[in-house]
């Protein structure tokens, strides 16, 4: 009886499991990279989990992204990053992105222990169901994803159409073909010639003729004088058409650009909030069987406000305080159910942290998350060190957010 | 891999020219057929399983092909070479110069599928990784462009290249007499392709992040694959034996087969 | 150096049109032009997309700078290499033109299989630069000279000198500028930041970021001629490689009993 109960439960695990194929790749990625890095919150697309758009429509991601203050030392510090999106490749065309309303093309960087306003606007291209993210290409560490949904694109690829007008005038009606023509044109032109020319030589006896004459210092046979003429000719022929093509080429596009390698400047925008409320890590322990990260800590109020605990959040997975309303209110309908663990955080001690007290209470996050996000996997990090954003809020519905961070202990059994 | 033997020694009657290209064909089959096979199965695979290498159904639909690979290449190699090794000719200096041209020309044949498989390995599936990897990200060293190019392509030319050089020394008395070493070179450069792959997954654990396709980390498969420069000392080798010696040996002033 | 007494019978004998030994030299000269193209595809296209592929794989890093001053250098390296056997010991004034043939269908078929039908990405992005009419004066010039150091000159500088003009027809209508969310950029630009590479963000892109004394603001010309000075001794260099390669000679074979050969030691004749 125990046996088959394993086993149906083994089975539930492994559908589970199954079920959340949606990564990018990103949870092979070293726990340190996705904790202690970008945290991602307030995010909101334009279209809900799972729904369907047609190609050429656009949606819509945006929200705050937080740089952790203890960046890792195993990678560059955020002096040069992009924002992006995640998706299966070009299947979403990216239409604008801005980081606090500065677009953003170029790359730029940011300050670590400071939050951004990020939007992205895509606009649906291949047909398909696409697993998609908000994401910070960060120079050394790669792609950090954020939070991602389900979007379906239905319709036919071959309807998509994106176009822009120069600033000479042209109105290019479809990127994806424009000038394509041109190059082809010009590389069947060239092959063409190289063709010719090497069947100049192969037409006639190729190998042991000419090894045999290379011997006997005939190279009047060799490369005889029409060879000569042909090839003069030839030569003098591409020299030709590069010096006609390109003053074509000028007089067709007399204003042209060189690319744009400049980076962009992005003003952060103060958080009087951040850090009102100090959080010290003691211990934090990860016990293995049972999947929970319990984290003894030290919560310092300077708000001048009651406050609650609301949320620990790291790596995407938000452990809720189920117990506070508007905590859960901050959970919109349709948020991906794989992020959100249903047990949320549990509390030694539930009751509102008083204005200049110093409490030190037990937060537990339980979840199989930890395991499929493969975040256990931080007890194989050469260091192994945690960190996520608190958030609290006071009985106004203000929210302040505070940094954690420190060793993590694992427990590999009962004791 | 064997040639129609009905040049048979002592024999009066001169056979026609005629090179058996039968051998050739089929190799480019098979190898066309394997290639296009592991293409379409990357185009209905890689985007649906392939993504995230900690999903149970990479497991189902990647790394077993990975797995077999492994399995089944070793195999193929020592059959190959094995079987070259052991049917070997014990009497090579008694072979006809005839007989000889014959091997030699169903040689050169067989190094067309060598190139052809190479072909894929060193162009075809080496720059789709770029556009693999440069679309999606990295999270195992065995992506869906990886087992096929590094588990799969370099094997292939490698088993073929292996195969070829033991067929020359165990049937070509020019190749047997002395080892040559552009065709060394030939055979042994684009193998080092494949240790290659330990340092290019070490910098990519270690080192490199991002993608793109010129980073140091990447020359030690230039390195090597320069060595196909030295098929060009193979062709003059080739040339200078069979226009010195085995040419003028089998041909009369008329240019018709003398044995 | 002259033909032996057999060299110069068999130049006779596949001299004579139609005789077998006509049929099998052909034979023998088409097998091992196969050969040479499959080869020549695998090794010039893996060295050139690991050494200047990315300027060569997306329109938006195909700027005046790394580009123009990278690619003709590495696009000289094997041709020059296989000069020497072709030219020297063939006459055969094609090594060039091979090459560049091999790398653009090479180029061509992955850019359809791979970039365009597998990951998504438009022609617009992905297409090949024009390396064909630089690496084709290489062997006309060298043809034309038949000497190795006038080659460097000439041809190894003309793969640079040609390799700007060959591809500003193409290039051009790319670079026409855009105003795009409010920012200054050109199409490619557009193009290649339209088009999601998830892992090749903008920062990676090694291009121009700014000239410091182009004067005239000619960063095209002052590419162009740095890489032919480069390329004219990257010429005579893998020339001379070609040389070593194609002249390697043997080593013993420890094996040779085992197939009824005499051991060397036993070889005083």
């Amino acid at each position: 009886m125990t046996r088959l109960y394993i086993k149906v439960v083994m089975m539930l695990v492994l559908f589970s499991v199954a079920g959340l194929a949606l990564a990018h790749g990103e949870r092979n990625q070293e726990p340190f990279l996705r904790m202690k890095t970008l945290h991602w919150y307030d995010i909101k697309w334009s279209i809900e989990n799972d729904s369907t758009v047609q190609v050429n429509e656009e949606v819509t991601m945006s929200g705050k992204v937080h740089f952790f203050s203890r960046w890792p030392e195993q990678i560059n510090m955020p002096d040069t990053v992009f924002l992006a999106n995640a998706t299966p490749g070009p299947v979403f065309v990216r239409v604008g992105t801005w980081l606090n309303d500065v677009p953003m093309i170029q790359s730029t960087g940011v300050e670590v222990g400071r939050v951004y306003d990020f939007k992205v606007v895509l606009k649906a291209r291949i047909p398909g169901r696409h697993h998609v993210h908000p994401m910070f290409n960060v120079e050394s560490a790669g792609g950090l994803v954020g939070p991602g949904i389900w979007m379906n694109i239905a319709g036919d690829a071959n309807d998509f159409l994106y176009g822009v007008e120069t600033r000479t005038g042209i109105v290019i009606e479809d990127l994806e073909t424009y000038g394509v023509e041109n190059v082809v044109k010009w590389h069947a032109f060239w092959a063409i010639l190289a063709v010719l020319w090497l069947a100049w030589w192969v037409r006639r006896p190729l190998l042991i003729n000419r090894f045999l004459w290379v011997k006997d210092n005939n190279w009047s046979a060799l490369i005889t004088r029409t060879d000569m003429m042909v090839g003069g000719i030839l030569l003098v022929f591409i020299i030709t058409v590069l010096i006609v093509a390109n003053q074509i080429t000028e007089k067709t596009y007399p204003r042209t650009v060189p690319l744009q390698g400049g980076k962009v400047e992005v003003q952060y925008v103060p958080n009087p909030e951040e850090g009102l409320v100090e959080v010290k890590n003691h211990t934090s322990e990860y016990y293995l069987p049972g999947r929970t990260i319990t984290i003894d800590a030290t919560i310092t109020n300077n708000t001048g406000k009651v406050i609650q605990i609301g949320e620990f959040m790291s790596s995407n997975l938000r452990f809720v305080n189920k117990k506070l309303p508007i905590a859960m209110a901050g959970v919109d309908e349709g948020y991906p159910a794989e992020l959100v663990p249903n047990k949320g955080l549990i509390l030694s001690d539930d009751s509102p942290i008083q204005p200049g007290e110093s409490r030190r209470l037990r937060m537990e996050a339980t979840d199989v998350a930890w395991e499929t996000e493969r975040l256990s996997s931080l007890l194989n990090d050469p260091d192994s060190s945690y960190g996520a954003l608190i958030f609290f809020f006071d009985e106004e519905g203000n929210r302040y957010t505070s940094e954690i961070y420190g060793q993590i202990l694992p427990t590999f059994f009962d004791k | 891999m064997s040639v129609v033997q009905n040049d048979v020694v002592k024999s009066e009657k001169i056979e026609p020219w005629k090179i058996n290209f039968k051998p050739m064909i089929l190799g480019l089959l098979a190898i066309t057929a394997i290639m296009l096979t592991a293409r379409w199965y990357q185009q209905w695979a890689a985007w649906d399983y392939g993504l995230d290498a900690s999903d149970p159904l990479f497991d189902v639909y990647w790394m077993k092909v990975f797995w077999a690979q492994l399995i089944i290449e070793p195999i193929l190699f020592f059959v190959f070479v094995g079987y070259l090794w052991l049917t070997r000719d014990t009497h090579l200096n008694q072979l006809s110069k005839r007989e000889e041209l014959n091997k030699m020309m169903f040689w050169i044949s067989m190094l067309v599928v060598y190139a052809f498989s190479f072909y894929f390995a060193g162009s075809f599936y080496a720059e789709q990784d770029a556009s693999w990897h440069q679309t999606v990200v990295r999270d195992t060293s065995f992506t869906p462009s990886h087992i096929f190019l590094f588990y799969m392509c370099m094997p292939v030319f490698i088993i073929i290249g292996f195969s070829l050089f033991f067929y020359a020394i165990t049937r070509l008395p020019f190749f047997a007499e002395k080892i040559s070493v552009p065709l060394l070179l030939v055979v042994c450069g684009p193998f080092m392709l494949l240790p290659t792959v330990g340092y290019n997954e070490w910098g990519h654990a270690f080192w490199l992040m991002e993608e793109y396709f010129t980073v140091p980390l990447h020359w030690g498969f230039v390195f090597f694959g320069w060595s196909i420069i030295a098929l060009g000392g193979l062709l003059v080798q080739i040339l200078g034996y069979m226009s010195s010696d085995l040419l003028p040996k089998v041909l009369n002033e008329k240019g018709e087969l003398t044995s | 150096m002259s033909l032996t007494a057999e060299e110069a019978k068999l130049l006779k004998a596949i001299s004579v049109p139609n005789s077998d030994a006509a049929k099998i030299v052909r034979n023998f000269d088409w097998i091992v032009v196969v050969v040479l193209l499959f080869a020549v595809t695998a090794a010039f296209h893996i060295h050139f997309m690991l050494t200047a592929g990315d300027w060569d794989f997306w329109v938006d890093w195909k700027d005046r700078m790394y580009w123009v001053t990278l690619t003709p250098m590495i696009l000289v390296i094997i041709p020059a290499a296989l000069s020497y056997p072709l030219m020297h010991k063939l006459g055969l004034p094609i090594a060039g033109t091979v090459c560049g043939l091999c790398l653009v269908i090479g180029e061509w078929v992955s850019r359809i299989s791979g970039f365009h039908l597998w990951a998504y990405f438009p022609y617009s992005l992905v297409w090949p630069a024009i390396v064909l009419p630089g690496l084709m004066l290489m062997d006309l010039f060298y043809m034309l000279f038949r000497n190795v150091f006038l080659a460097s000159v000439f041809g190894g500088g003309a793969v640079a000198m040609a390799f700007a003009p060959a591809n500003w027809p193409i290039l051009a209508p790319y670079h026409v500028p855009v105003v795009h969310i409010e920012q200054l950029v050109n199409v490619a630009d557009v193009i290649g930041y339209s088009f999601t590479r998830t892992a090749t963000p903008e920062y990676l892109r090694f291009i121009e970021r700014g000239t410091l004394r182009t004067f005239g603001g000619e960063s095209t010309l002052v590419s162009t001629f740095f890489s032919a000075f480069v390329c004219m001794i990257l010429f005579y260099m893998w020339w001379r490689i070609g040389q070593f390669l194609s002249n390697l000679g043997t080593i013993p074979n420890q094996l040779k009993t085992f197939v009824g050969l005499e051991a060397d030691k036993d070889e005083a004749k």
